[in-house]
């Protein structure tokens, strides 16, 4: 009786929430219950037709509002009266008996629910970075064997420029130019000690003290270093490329044998590249520049650089280089990663 | 019963009504539809039949048929090929493609498939515009559409295991059949006979088409299955009535002929003979989809919504943040992926086979996979009398005799043990005439078989006699040499008794009439009684206690018989030859023995079994087409009407006031005849469905069977049906789930069920009700524990986009949990046990009580799902961190990070990564995220075991729930640490204490989750157990 009562009136008021939303206190009842209690309350109603309305009272005051309005028709209960009405079902319907209070409710528990769930990362996150030391990472394994990078790198590793057009390699120039900066001699020697070759600067002592920096000097790179030769000789067709290996703190390479660099015509014919000079011309990174203690500590720290001066090169056409880093404990042939010990690049230099 | 009439009453409510829409696809035409409409109307029409007005001549000539020498073998085959074979057109089966396409391209494999194709056109723009295309969109794009057709081919093979049993019923045993053709009688089969075919048909044969009769001795047929008569019908030449179901001389195909012998013309075979014009209107019956796939249905289209919303959203979301369409496609790819639990319905399909498996075990076979559940989530049940709450076997119910009602055994295995005096020299006389002048017989070879189960011939009153002396008397067989019969006169509807005369063993020389029959009848011949083995004159107070036993055993629904003899003078002495027509020897003043009262009694498990359905809550209500006292007899012998309760006339009659008067609000129990029926409306039914609790409905038609099934449907009740005979067959099609039974049950009947008895006994529907439900509960689990997995899954996805962290957990990362780690834990909760006594609870609502609701969403996505992202991002962090890159740096860290060609990428502590050193590091992280995902799983599995009771109080006793646990951590394990998963799948080994980031989180879910548990036992109907008990 009450289902169909409430499937009389459901179009009355479309409100689109109320079909949304699941009847939270029938879930567990059963229809046959239901239908029990409807098959008494339609016997009552037969017998004594006046029950119906105390049952309506029962269900709730907005509804008996409601039951007279339909009942009696009258146009008193005016559009004023039904717009409060429709606030009052929306904060508290009692059909669904489930109220707007109630889904915010709901929120508000979710909130807390979440908010603690915040609280237990947070902790969790906070007791993690107890454990993990700010000056170390805890593995370095995942960055080693050590990765290549050259210089200048714009967005590829090929380098196509015509010597007669200064606008094909000006931006070679410029990129070399801004990354030097930091290698200016007078800068190094302000902020950088001079500390002696052919052997680690280990600097013992607690991990977080501040660590001093050997100095790398841009007139190491001769040549190359663009201060006698402003355009680091892309102008005459002899490109300077400078190679960088990765930094990984705590690495050291085999003492008393620095990392050479060593390049190659990658595939075709060796004599594509008759000549390259190295600067400095060990083309080794010295030992003085390791091991690295990390960017928090060793603030001033210059990664070590080898400078390649392609001075005969084979012109107009492309020739692929491969520069390899060479040494004890140096891996530079891993298939997936062509930038481990290795890098490759093409130079297609026009006249 | 005038079927035609009620078939036309019935019509329209077809038509007009269909109580819930056909949702499945029609993939017919519309002409092709038309037409088949039109046929149906057709076969709803009256039987339309004059062959058996005819004479025999225009028979011949109508059939052009010699009615002694049959057809020629020539024109036999020219029939045959004309006609087609003599069988039941099978249902029109949907073909195996049409279910093949339905597996793969319905539920999810629409969302997959989407995936899918976007990743080839994502590959495809990538080729186009990068010489050096990433393969990855094009591997994951070639392994979603593996995963469609795989989870689609599984399915389709389930199915189609499940729908083979059936075939196995089919063509069980080949019929035979007995026909005359160029004058030679000849075996053949029943497929082959054809119109106008020159039949024999003889007791034990099942009949093999509509015969017109042309000569007959003594044939009785067994038309139970088809008009739900359970009397034998006797069968002659000639036109009785107008109906050709009611005329005598009309035998009918698949009905079965008990004795005699009868030779005819067949008049139609196949579809057109009436059998099969029932079983095509059946078949032509739409049917509703089962419970269980609407919930899936709607659980899918909850899911599918999700995904669609968040997919489009974040598409859009990263768009508005400035990615690329690419990056955008291949986020909505990942978030669809992440979405769909890939491997769930293979799952459901998996726990729904393993039930149907266990089900079969206990002898419920089932049909239709879906229809495993029905039983669980039904609430009314409409259970045929005879067969199913009954043996199907008339049984020596009650005896009277020395003014004392005694009862007798009626079980089916005679365990009760109920005696009466068998000392009385009363029941010795009352046991000769039984014996004696009864015509039935046991058929031969029987001897190991239990005297209530041997076959016999004869009518089941007289069979029934004939087991009951055998059993507490002494060998029938035995006293009938002795006391050889010399004359009788056997019943006929007229006389209502029958009378033998024999030669007795003690006095070889005398004669003793005997003589049963209608009590009143009896007592009419006799003018004496015995008492304790005297004869008494008779008298008024005896009559008076024969009135009231016969009453008595009457109201029991019993079919009662008086007994009676007399020791003919001595000059009717051996050697008299009695004249049975004009009676030359005296047949009055006889003395009366007693009565004896038959009934098809209950099956034992029966009365058992409805207690435990009303336990259930399920309302048991019979429908059957027997009297409607018998039948109320056996409804409160069952407790269908329970013993509290009586009827309106019940009432009145023990307050002694006119029906009108009674307080009709107190009255639960009903008794509604088929006539009755009729000429109620809609509301009417309605009426009385929900205004009684026990309710039988007598004498009904098929027609009215299937009103009953619809109105029930109508109130919003999930309504199995039982039966057996072709008459139940529409009503077993139209509700929620059918159950025929196996051993009785007509094929037509079974063709129609969902579920088929292979015991006949109403107990397995209680199993089948159990298994129901428990699959049902047990599924939620499942689908809570797979759906908790989704939120680890999704979440990686959308801080990838929205912090521009490195992507914490790959696509195909995804479908290894989906479809490997998760599979077996979430088959394995289909074994778990139940948490309480599941019959002991209402059915569930199939409105507000789903499989998925917004309790189990919240509780999945919104808590335990939570907690899981949060262990998996732990990890990602933990192993991020330890190598370098500290998690505040990471945040927009995705646009570098994913950069090839930037390869010394500094991380935290200043050192410089290559790209393919970094890409390690984040499968590395996927792989760990994996991982953690699969360690929160298991306390999600845990908790998933139960919904209320503690896992202390559950236990750990599922056995494939462990294997479970240690299955997917072993295959987490090798998927991290086999060599060359690095290059297949992009999984790289973990550390040995990354393993333990999440063991916290899993601890934290399995604490969580059982203080929830706690309140909601400790608060039942409390805020938490409206909110988060699904």
């Amino acid at each position: 009786m009450r289902r169909q009562l409430r499937s009389r009136r459901a179009p009355a008021f479309p409100y689109g929430y109320r079909y949304r939303l699941d009847d939270q206190d029938e879930v567990n009842q059963n229809y046959l219950a239901d239908e029990e209690e409807e098959a008494e309350e339609e016997a009552q109603v037969m017998t004594v037709p006046g029950l119906e309305e105390e049952e309506e009272e029962e269900e709730g005051k907005e509804e008996e509002e409601e039951r007279e309005e339909e009942g009696q028709g009258q146009p008193t209960g005016n559009a004023w009266r039904r717009k409060l009405q429709i606030v009052t079902e929306y904060l508290w319907d009692p059909e669904k008996r489930m109220s707007l209070a109630r889904t915010g409710l709901i929120l508000v528990i979710y909130f807390f629910f979440y908010a603690s769930l915040a609280a237990v990362i947070t902790l969790f996150l906070y007791m993690l970075f107890l454990t993990i030391s700010p000056y170390m990472p805890t593995f370095t394994e995942q960055v080693k064997p050590p990765g290549v990078m050259i210089r200048p790198f714009a967005h590829s590793l090929n380098f196509n420029f015509n010597v007669s057009e200064p606008e094909t390699w000006q931006h070679y120039v410029i990129s070399l130019n801004g990354f030097l900066q930091g290698y200016n001699d007078s800068l190094q020697e302000e902020m950088n000690v001079d500390c002696p070759p052919g052997q680690y600067f280990i600097q013992d002592g607690d991990e977080d003290e501040d660590k001093k920096a050997c100095q790398f000097k841009r007139s190491f790179l001769k040549n190359c270093s663009g201060l006698e030769d402003p355009t680091f000789g892309y102008s005459t067709g002899q490109p300077c490329i400078l190679l960088k290996m990765n930094r990984i703190v705590g690495f050291r390479p085999e003492l008393g044998d620095p990392v050479k660099v060593s390049c190659k015509v990658q595939k075709g014919d060796e004599n594509d590249i008759r000549s390259i000079n190295y600067y400095p011309e060990s083309a080794s990174f010295d030992l003085r520049y390791y091991p690295y203690y990390g960017k928090l500590t060793h603030v001033n720290y210059t990664s070590p650089l080898v400078a390649m001066h392609f001075t005969d090169v084979v012109k107009n056409q492309a020739v692929p280089v491969q520069c390899q880093l060479k040494g004890k404990g140096i891996i530079n042939d891993v298939i997936n990663d062509r930038f481990v010990g290795r890098i490759v690049f093409t130079l297609n230099i026009e006249t | 019963m005038e079927p035609g009439k009620e078939k036309g009453t019935a019509t329209p409510r077809e038509q007009n009504q269909s109580p819930r829409p056909n949702l499945k696809p029609v993939t017919m035409n519309k002409n092709l539809r038309k037409k088949k409409k039109k046929d149906l109307e057709e076969l709803k029409k009256e039987v339309d039949m004059d062959d058996h007005k005819l004479t025999l001549d225009e028979l011949s000539a109508k059939y052009s048929v010699d009615l002694t020498r049959g057809h020629s073998l020539k024109d036999a085959q020219e029939i045959l090929f004309i006609n087609g074979p003599n069988s039941l057109t099978p249902p029109p089966s949907i073909p195996n493609w049409v279910k093949f396409c339905k597996q793969m391209f319905g539920g999810f494999s629409l969302l997959l498939w989407t995936g899918a194709f976007l990743c080839f056109l994502a590959y495809s723009i990538n080729l186009r515009y990068n010489e050096k295309a990433d393969k990855d969109n094009l591997y994951l794009g070639i392994v979603l559409s593996a995963v469609v057709l795989i989870t689609g081919c599984f399915s389709y093979y389930q199915e189609s295991k499940s729908s083979k049993i059936m075939e196995s019923f089919k063509n069980m045993v080949p019929q035979q059949a007995l026909v005359i053709r160029d004058g030679e009688r000849m075996q053949i089969n029943v497929k082959d006979v054809v119109l106008g075919d020159l039949v024999e048909v003889k007791g034990g044969d099942q009949v093999p088409a509509d015969i017109r009769v042309i000569s007959a001795q003594g044939c009785k047929v067994d038309n139970s299955s088809l008009t739900g008569e359970s009397e034998p019908q006797s069968r002659c030449p000639d036109c009785t009535h107008e109906n050709p179901l009611e005329t005598r001389n009309i035998i009918f195909f698949s009905t079965n002929c008990v004795e005699g012998t009868a030779r005819g013309i067949v008049i139609s075979t196949g579809d057109n003979t009436v059998m099969g014009r029932i079983a095509s209107l059946t078949s032509g019956l739409t049917m509703g989809q089962t419970p269980i796939a609407v919930e899936i249905e709607h659980f899918i289209h909850l899911i599918t919504a999700v995904a669609v919303f968040l997919g489009v959203t974040f598409f859009f979301l990263s768009l508005i943040l400035g990615y690329g369409w690419l990056d955008a496609v291949i986020f909505l790819i990942g978030i669809i992926v992440a979405n769909v639990p890939e491997g769930l319905l293979a799952t459901v399909t998996v726990c729904l086979t393993l039930t149907a498996k266990r089900m079969a075990r206990k002898n419920c076979l089932v049909k239709n996979l879906e229809a495993v559940e029905t039983l669980g989530s039904t609430s009314t049940i409409c259970s045929d009398k005879t067969g199913t709450l009954t043996q199907n076997r008339m049984t020596v119910a009650h005896l009277w005799f020395d003014k004392t009602v005694y009862e007798a055994d009626t079980s089916e295995e005679q365990t009760t043990g109920k005696t009466f005096p068998k000392s009385s020299d009363t029941w010795f006389y009352l046991a000769r005439i039984a014996g004696l002048c009864n015509r039935a017989d046991f058929k031969p070879h029987q001897e190991s078989v239990p005297v209530a189960k041997r076959a016999t011939t004869g009518d089941a009153s007289e069979s029934a006699l004939l087991k009951f002396i055998e059993q507490s008397y002494n060998s029938v067989n035995e006293m009938r040499e002795k006391n050889p019969k010399v004359a009788e006169i056997p019943f006929n509807s007229t006389n209502k008794y029958q009378m033998s005369i024999h030669l007795l063993e003690d006095n070889p020389q005398a004669h003793m009439l005997m003589m049963k029959g209608a009590p009143e009848k009896i007592l009419d011949f006799c003018t004496s009684f015995m008492l304790n083995g005297q004869e008494f004159p008779m008298d008024e107070e005896m009559k008076v206690d024969f009135q009231n036993a016969y009453l008595e055993l009457g109201g029991m629904g019993e079919r009662v018989l008086g007994f009676c003899y007399l020791n003919l003078p001595s000059n009717f002495s051996k050697g008299f030859q009695f004249n049975t027509d004009e009676l030359n020897f005296p047949m009055e003043s006889l003395c009366f023995v007693g009565l004896i009262s038959m009934i098809d009694p209950p099956r034992t498990a029966v009365p058992d079994a409805v207690g435990k359905c009303r336990n259930a809550g399920i309302k048991v209500i019979m429908v059957t087409g027997d009297h409607p006292i018998t039948a109320k007899a056996i409804a409160k012998s069952v407790g269908i009407i329970s013993e509290a309760n009586e009827t309106a006339e019940e009432m009145a009659a023990r307050l002694n006031i006119p029906v009108s008067q009674l307080n009709t609000k107190s009255i639960k129990a009903i008794v509604v005849h088929g006539s009755e029926l009729k000429d109620m409306d809609s509301n009417q039914l309605d009426h009385i469905l929900k205004t009684y609790k026990e309710i039988v409905f007598a004498r009904t038609s098929p027609q009215q069977k299937l009103i009953i099934v619809e109105g029930c449907q109508r109130l919003g009740a999930i309504v199995a049906v039982t039966g057996d005979g072709v008459n139940d067959s529409p009503a077993l099609k139209k509700a929620d789930i059918g159950i025929a039974m196996g051993i009785t049950g007509s094929d037509v009947s079974k063709q129609a069920a969902d579920m088929i008895l292979l015991d006949d006994n109403f107990a397995s529907i209680v199993t089948g009700v159990e298994e129901g439900r428990l699959i049902f509960d047990n599924l939620k689990k499942s689908i809570a524990y797979t759906l908790t997995s989704n939120i680890p899954e999704i979440t990686p996805f959308l801080m990838f986009i929205i912090l521009s962290i490195p992507l914490p957990l790959g696509t195909i990362t995804i479908l290894c949990i989906d479809l490997g780690t998760d599979m077996v834990p979430a088959i394995s909760l289909a074994y778990e046990s139940p948490e309480s006594d599941i019959m002991k609870r209402l059915p569930r609502n199939p409105k507000t009580d789903n499989l998925v609701n917004h309790r189990l969403i919240g509780m999945a996505y919104g808590q335990i799902g939570m907690i899981q992202a949060l262990a998996g991002f732990f990890t990602y962090f933990v192993i991020l961190a330890e190598n370098g890159f500290k998690p505040l740096d990471l945040l927009g860290i995705r646009l570098y990070w994913d950069d090839a060609r930037l390869n010394d990428l500094e991380d935290s502590y200043g050192q410089q990564w290559t790209y393919e050193q970094r890409k390690v590091m984040e499968f590395t992280c996927q792989t760990s995220f994996f991982i953690s995902i699969v360690i929160v799983q298991w306390a999600d599995l845990i908790i998933c075991k139960t919904r209320r009771n503690s896992l202390f109080k559950q236990g750990m006793k599922n056995k494939v729930l462990l294997f479970g646990i240690f299955e997917e951590t072993m295959l987490a394990a090798i998927l991290s640490y086999t060599p060359g998963m690095d290059v297949a799948l992009r999984m790289y080994p973990l550390k040995i204490n990354w393993w333990f980031c999440a063991i916290p989180y899993s601890a934290l879910i399995f604490i969580y989750d059982e203080g929830r548990k706690l309140i909601i036992r400790r608060r039942p109907g409390g805020w938490l157990e409206k909110e988060t008990y699904y």
